[in-house]
């Protein structure tokens, strides 16, 4: 190929003026003098089912935009990206790390009138978030108990020290609560109310009609005073992204979260003065494209093939022209934006390289016969265009080395149940989503154990002693310079062994219609529970 | 030779012929004129036509030489075409056959069934079938021509309800031929022009339907179809449109082309017609 003369890229330039645009139309111009206008309805856009509303068994962006509106978290973060207590107002841990204590808000009832105590947060934390919760079994590896001496506290005990810091920036994901009395008994997988969810929130869920949309009402009796301002809310499910851009035009929708349109009609978009289309709020959720190798395959569990894998797609090339300024090359599952924790990019990377890339398929014996040494299937998830884009990039790129790549598609639901639990797969790609900390969604997808079902966990086959041993240290060491570097240490271990292999990052983009007020004003906006939120007439 | 010269004094039918010889031409040549695989990255993606002389017809959202993928398209809708539609008009014939020629009961529980097979939206039944099968290439074509057999099944069972109490058919059974010899060796050869000319609608139909099937993204995504060019091409439909306008027009043309030359087909063989 040859790629040496392109041309000035017409789509890069599109999304220049598009990020101008959006900078120009800064959201946050002056409107502070306005009163908050109550009413209205809110019609968002929902790209991909999951069969699972409840964010205290599930943790994902396709959750949270739904459930974090109806159910609420003991924490979550403030325009600062500091924590502030939701359900909990406040907390401390022992010196030691191995005790964190929570006061619960009083006066909080739950949508079908009980109140909101201490045993629904322990019954949660000991139940969901350490048992099923896809992040939280990680995270809460060394949870042993939850002590409730009174109604309004909660006492967390570690077998191990939980750094602090950790904890807080996890919680406002992986710190759902749901209510004790209706999870007690069955199993809490298959509970109805996952379907129908019943929270503390600002909304009350009212509707799920599968394939067509979900309702959820104002709640008279929510806790925080005058809120919320939105009469109601309607999640409209749109798989088809053009259709989902027309809508938002006609009026239809105010909102497609977490880069749910196309990219040129994102670029459009950000021209119209109708919308803001910003990468703002979401700051929280930066993601990263991902390579998931199925040990089960015997080609892909020798580490050369998955090397020859990762040198064999320009990935630069990509970014260049397919993506634009929505991404740049990633190094690995920290993304640069986490400047807590970002290793550089001085660990094992993997650059274009094709001659070095049949090498070593040839040196790990998979000739070409008749040009084709091996056959895998690929899957996509279904969101997001650049998935499919760089579906389709992988099946063209390993093509070139020798490599016949079938790609699978599938609805959200049948994706997550292939990859995740029937193993259905050699290859698969998706998000990564990094939420700011290793620990809480990123060491997950590389530490052994994980149970099978668990979206977005290491159920690759593969097990590593060495990895999974850096992994609990970090998660356990209250010195932040020493997680820092344990980290670093993880992330060039992982990169070695390239068990999945992350090598684009981004950050989602918004599209929200401009009449929206106190929006984005978070960095995870989208997954929070809006209670501030209101519409300009 | 008198169905011949009918067929070329109209000129829609000539025409239709020449736009079928045409694509065909196209699906033959794909491997001279493109020999890379039309799936591989080829260059920028959202060329516009015209704009590139390497890609005449530009590039789709996921940088492939439309053109390439426009040649290559043309054999995998023939070959839908043309193998669904035998197996259309293969088991339609088989129905038909026997429901018309034994009557009674065996017409009975034939009729039913397809009746049953009527009474689904034949492209409903094909997501069915595809959702349960999955979506290769071939369960594609399979299924494509298991959802259109129940017409030329009605078609064929007709002809031979008219043909099967004729003179010829009568002498044939006195002279103690076999129910099976009459079937194939008398009846059908009788039977078969309407049903011929019915097969290239059919054709047009299964072309047609694997498009739509490759419009919602259920279609076979390794191949080169048309229908996948449009399916993807959805996603900059507002701002390159040509990405999906372009395999339509060779959707449309092809279908035109098949449906002129089953029309033309049909005023040839029909004895009525002829001296007009």
């Amino acid at each position: 190929m040859d790629f040496t003369r392109l041309e000035i890229n017409r789509r890069m330039a599109l999304l220049t003026s598009a990020t101008i645009a959006a900078n120009v139309i800064n959201p946050m111009r002056a409107f502070a003098q306005e009163t908050p206008r109550k009413g209205g309805v809110f019609n968002v856009h929902y790209g991909a089912e999951q069969r699972q509303l409840n964010p205290s068994i599930q943790a994902s962006t396709g959750v949270y935009i739904i459930g974090g509106k109806i159910q609420e978290n003991l924490v979550d973060l403030d325009a600062n990206g500091q924590p502030v207590g939701v359900l909990a107002e406040s907390w401390e841990a022992t010196p030691d790390g191995k005790t964190v204590t929570f006061k619960l808000r009083k006066g909080v009832t739950w949508h079908d009138g009980k109140p909101f105590t201490s045993d629904d947060v322990a019954f949660t934390a000991m139940n969901m978030w350490k048992k099923i919760l896809n992040y939280g079994s990680t995270l809460q590896l060394f949870l042993t108990a939850v002590d409730t001496p009174d109604p309004q506290t909660a006492i967390f005990r570690y077998e191990r020290p939980m750094p602090l810091s950790l904890l807080l920036r996890a919680l406002p994901d992986l710190g759902y609560v749901s209510a004790k009395h209706l999870y007690e008994s069955g199993d809490i997988r298959q509970n109805p109310t996952n379907l129908a969810p019943v929270g503390t929130g600002p909304f009350k869920f009212v509707k799920y009609e599968r394939g067509q949309y979900i309702i959820a009402d104002r709640n008279p009796d929510y806790w925080r005073p005058n809120a919320p301002y939105l009469d109601r809310i309607v999640w409209k499910v749109i798989t088809d992204r053009a259709a989902a851009a027309a809508q938002m035009e006609a009026g239809e929708l105010h909102y497609s979260p977490f880069s749910g349109l196309t990219i040129s009609d994102m670029a459009r978009l950000g021209k119209d003065k109708r919308f803001i289309v910003s990468t703002k709020g979401n700051e929280g959720n930066a993601r990263t494209n991902t390579i998931e190798f199925n040990f089960r395959r015997k080609e892909l569990s020798d580490i050369r093939v998955r090397r020859a894998i990762a040198h064999a797609i320009n990935v630069p090339f990509f970014i260049e022209n397919f993506l634009g300024d929505f991404a740049k090359l990633g190094t690995g599952p920290i993304p640069s934006t986490s400047t807590d924790f970002y290793p550089g990019p001085n660990t094992p990377q993997y650059p274009y390289d094709k001659a070095k890339a049949i090498a070593l398929l040839d040196e790990a014996g998979f000739k070409a016969t008749g040009g084709n040494r091996f056959t895998l299937k690929l899957l996509p998830a279904p969101w997001g265009e650049d998935i499919s884009l760089w579906s389709t990039f992988i099946q063209q790129s390993l093509g070139e080395v020798g490599i016949q790549v079938d790609i699978v598609r599938n609805d959200g639901g049948g994706f997550l149940k292939q990859v995740y639990d029937d193993h259905a797969f050699d290859l698969a790609t998706g998000w990564h989503q990094y939420r700011n900390d290793p620990a809480v969604s990123t060491t997950v997808w590389y530490r052994s154990g994980q149970p099978k079902g668990a979206p977005w966990t290491n159920q690759w086959g593969w097990e590593d002693k060495t990895v999974d041993g850096t992994i609990d240290s970090a998660l356990t060491e209250l010195d932040p310079a020493k997680r820092k570097a344990l980290y670093a240490q993880f992330v060039k271990e992982v990169n070695t062994e390239l068990p999945v292999w992350m090598p684009i990052e981004q950050i989602f983009v918004t599209v929200i219609t401009a009449k929206a007020r106190n929006h984005s004003n978070t960095p995870r906006w989208g997954s929070t529970s809006w209670h501030d939120l209101w519409l300009t007439a | 030779m008198d169905a011949v010269k009918r067929y070329f004094r109209s000129p829609a039918a000539v025409i239709g012929l020449i736009l079928l010889l045409l694509v065909i031409a196209m699906a033959v040549s794909a491997g001279f004129l493109y020999p890379r695989d039309p799936l591989a990255l080829a260059g920028r993606p959202l060329i516009w036509p015209f704009s590139n002389p390497r890609f005449l017809l530009g590039t789709d959202n996921s940088g492939r030489d439309i053109a390439a993928q426009i040649f290559y398209g043309a054999r995998i809708s023939l070959l839908i075409g043309g193998v669904a539609t035998a197996i259309a008009i293969l088991i339609g014939i088989l129905v038909g056959a026997f429901a018309g020629y034994y009557g009674g009961w065996v017409d009975n529980v034939l009729m039913r069934i397809t009746e049953a097979f009527q009474t689904l939206p034949n492209f409903v039944l094909l997501l069915v079938l595809v959702a349960v099968f999955g979506s290769t290439l071939t369960t594609v074509t399979i299924a494509v021509g298991v959802v259109s057999w129940p017409a030329p099944a009605r078609l064929t069972r007709a002809e031979f309800l008219s043909l099967r109490n004729r003179e010829f058919v009568q002498a044939g059974k006195t002279l103690g031929m076999k129910d099976v010899q009459l079937i194939l060796g008398e009846i059908l050869p009788n039977a078969l022009p309407p049903v011929i000319v019915y097969a290239s609608v059919v054709m047009a139909v299964a072309i047609l339907l694997e498009s739509a099937l490759a419009f919602l993204r259920l279609s076979d995504p390794n191949v080169a179809s048309w229908g996948n060019l449009i399916g993807l091409g959805r996603d900059v439909l507002r701002v390159q449109w040509y990405v999906s306008a372009i395999p339509g027009i060779a959707i449309l043309v092809t279908v035109l082309a098949v449906s002129l030359v089953g029309q033309g087909l049909n005023d040839a063989l029909n004895p009525r017609l002829k001296g007009r």
